[in-house]
């Protein structure tokens, strides 16, 4: 063949292998494209393993990483529609207090089961936060109007009850303004540092990871998180969760989208409001179909990004062992959840 | 010997450009890559009744200084580079012209390195080369390079294993292991059972935490060739020494900003020792109260 002959040659294959469909590849090899595992055992995999990988340092001070890989005994379909809807709550060791779903328009009943009454230090903790928030100081991320009307409601009394009226009232008013306006309709954080914006802060996180964007474009774009036109009529399902972090009782808000591209599933899992201990974060899943021994499975994708404060103050050494003590956490999640699936719980 | 002198120094200016380019790497470059450590640290220790070799050394006090300094920069995800200096000295008060040595000094780089091996293993390769001594006169004798290796295993946030070697080829004991634990265990509780300062700590809230433990100071140092023979134990002279101190005590740490804490500590010094091991002669001081003030900055 002349040397033209080869450039035509070289050329047409470029060509084919640039509009090759993503999903025509194996779902190890999709997931090797954009992510930080370089490789995969899948007799590993498939004997229950959870691969991590701790991110790498963000410029954005405030963020850190992680990605896992798991497999699971049960359809793409099936795993997809569980990871939107899974209640973590009946897992003891996840230490969640409270975990609901919200209707849209969600309403106070949706919060029934968020309760002050345990006895237990991190529960009594977020509730001396709540009833000390004076209107211009408090622990918890909040407005200044959330914070003016936080304290008139507690008139600082140590009432459990009371504390908890108030705080649904505050977190109802949040779900509402994200089920009409979605990211647009987050509030910012005016308090207790300087004022931070959660949709700004998950941008920024995800804009440092141009392999993932580049991946997950179709869901995000969808979200809005990426670009500006979100995809109209795109519902997620919406939860709050009371949960404990670092020792403390947090609560947030969060979203679970989810999205078929092709032959597999996208979700994002966005906690557009997070009371303390961090501001917020995102959780971005991609689920294969994959078998094993014949049977059924789907191999999962998935990358923790989390936004806090204290973290612009964590670094060196210490930055690697959060980021390690972190992937432990999701480790165990993802033990619970793959439980589950099981059939354990 | 003017030829040794100028090479010991030639090696101290090296590490002070080294560090200073560090430094100004550290303030040009991006600030989440690189990290820096600065610890600064001021001990009084009141008269304690010092013996040894037979003889009665009367009430030695003592004033001790510690400045550290430690720039770390991000090689890749798993490596951070460890570049700084350190500047110990202990001064004893001691009576008339007795064998003790009333300076203590260390001046050494610190070179060394953090590795993240495995999901959940740290560990830690630091040598500090420098002058440990009495600085009567520095010489290449005085000249040491004591290497720790240390490993941390993350079992979950609550607990961290710790496990430690010591080496210094001057010492009595060449290598010396340790283990510790830093063990969370109730929300306002830990218990931080690690060398050099092992202790139980309170957190009364997120700024400020009470504490009680212990406090070791050690060190293996050379004191000047003549030291023997001026205090009027000619063994001694040339000699290296294991200095040993071990306090119990409480104090508050107060985290002033997210970068800052400043610790305050006072209690009891029950046992501080100066082994000339070579020679077989050991002078130990008994029971002496102590104050503590530190400061420590993470940027």
């Amino acid at each position: 063949m002349t040397k033209p002959g080869w450039r035509f040659l070289i050329a047409m294959m470029w060509c084919v292998a640039a509009t090759t469909p993503l999903h025509a590849q194996s779902p190890v090899d999709s997931l090797k494209t954009f992510s930080d595992f370089p490789s995969l055992k899948l007799d590993r995999l498939f004997a229950g393993e959870i691969f991590t990988e701790r991110g790498a340092l963000m410029n954005f001070p405030n963020g850190i990483s992680g990605q896992t890989c798991f497999f699971v005994p049960a359809s793409a379909e099936t795993t997809a529609a569980r990871l939107q809807t899974w209640d973590p709550s009946p897992h003891a060791e996840l230490k969640v207090y409270g975990f609901r779903f919200l209707k849209s328009p969600a309403d106070l009943e949706d919060f029934r089961g968020l309760s002050f009454q345990s006895g237990q230090h991190p529960v009594r903790w977020l509730m001396d936060k709540i009833v000390t928030t004076t209107d211009s100081k408090s622990e918890l991320n909040l407005t200044r109007a959330e914070a003016q009307a936080l304290a008139a409601c507690t008139g600082r009394r140590a009432d459990p009850a009371n504390a908890a009226t108030c705080w649904t009232k505050l977190l109802l008013d949040r779900a509402t303004q994200f089920q009409r306006n979605a990211l647009t309709g987050i509030p910012p954080y005016e308090l207790p540092g300087p004022t931070a914006v959660p949709v700004e802060q998950l941008r920024a996180m995800l804009l440092e990871q141009a392999s993932i964007t580049h991946e997950f474009a179709p869901i995000l774009q969808a979200i809005g998180l990426l670009g500006t036109k979100p995809a109209p009529n795109f519902t997620p399902v919406w939860y709050w969760t009371f949960f404990e972090a670092d020792h403390h009782g947090a609560v947030a808000l969060g979203a679970v989208y989810k999205l078929q591209v092709g032959d597999h599933y996208q979700l994002a899992d966005v906690e557009y409001y997070v009371s303390n201990s961090y501001q917020t974060a995102v959780t971005l899943y991609e689920v294969w179909p994959m078998e094993s021994g014949g049977t059924p499975g789907a191999l999962v994708w998935r990358g923790d990004y989390f936004a806090a404060p204290m973290l612009a103050f964590t670094k060196g050494a210490e930055r690697i062992a959060y980021g390690a003590l972190m992937l432990q956490d999701i480790k165990k999640e993802v033990r619970c959840f793959q439980d589950s699936l099981k059939g354990k719980q | 010997m003017r030829r040794k002198r100028t090479g010991l120094w030639n090696l101290f200016a090296t590490g002070a450009v080294a560090l200073a380019c560090c430094a100004s790497l550290a303030t040009a470059a991006d600030s989440m890559s690189i990290s820096q450590e600065l610890d600064v640290n001021y001990l009084y220790v009141g008269g304690a009744r010092t013996r040894g070799a037979g003889l009665n050394v009367g009430q030695v006090d003592e004033n001790s200084a510690d400045v550290r300094y430690v720039v770390s920069p991000q090689l890749t995800k798993d490596v951070l580079l460890r570049v700084g200096l350190e500047w110990q000295r202990f001064s004893f008060g001691v009576p008339g012209n007795q064998p003790v040595p009333t300076v203590l000094q260390q001046v050494s780089a610190v070179l060394g390195f953090d590795y993240a091996f495995a999901d959940q293993w740290l560990m830690r390769v630091e040598v500090q080369p420098g002058v440990y001594g009495d600085f009567h006169s520095v010489r290449w004798d005085d000249v040491d390079a004591p290497l720790i290796l240390g490993a941390v295993y993350l079992k979950d946030a609550d607990l961290q294993w710790f496990f430690g070697l010591r080496l210094d080829a001057r010492s009595q004991y060449p290598v010396l292991p340790a283990a510790g634990v830093r063990w969370k265990f109730s929300d306002q509780w830990t218990l931080d059972f690690m060398l050099p300062n092992p202790r139980l700590e309170f957190d009364f809230n997120g700024g400020l935490q009470f504490y009680a433990g212990a406090g070791i100071d050690s060190g293996t140092f050379r004191v000047n060739s003549n030291f023997g023979t001026s205090h009027g134990l000619p063994a001694l002279d040339n000699e290296v020494l294991d200095y040993l101190e071990i306090r119990l005590g409480a104090g508050a740490t107060w985290k002033i900003t997210p970068t800052i804490t400043l610790d305050i500590g006072t209690g009891w010094m029950p046992y501080r020792s100066w082994n000339f091991h070579n020679a077989d002669i050991v002078f130990r001081s008994h029971n002496a109260p102590y104050g503590q003030i530190s400061c420590r900055a993470r940027f």
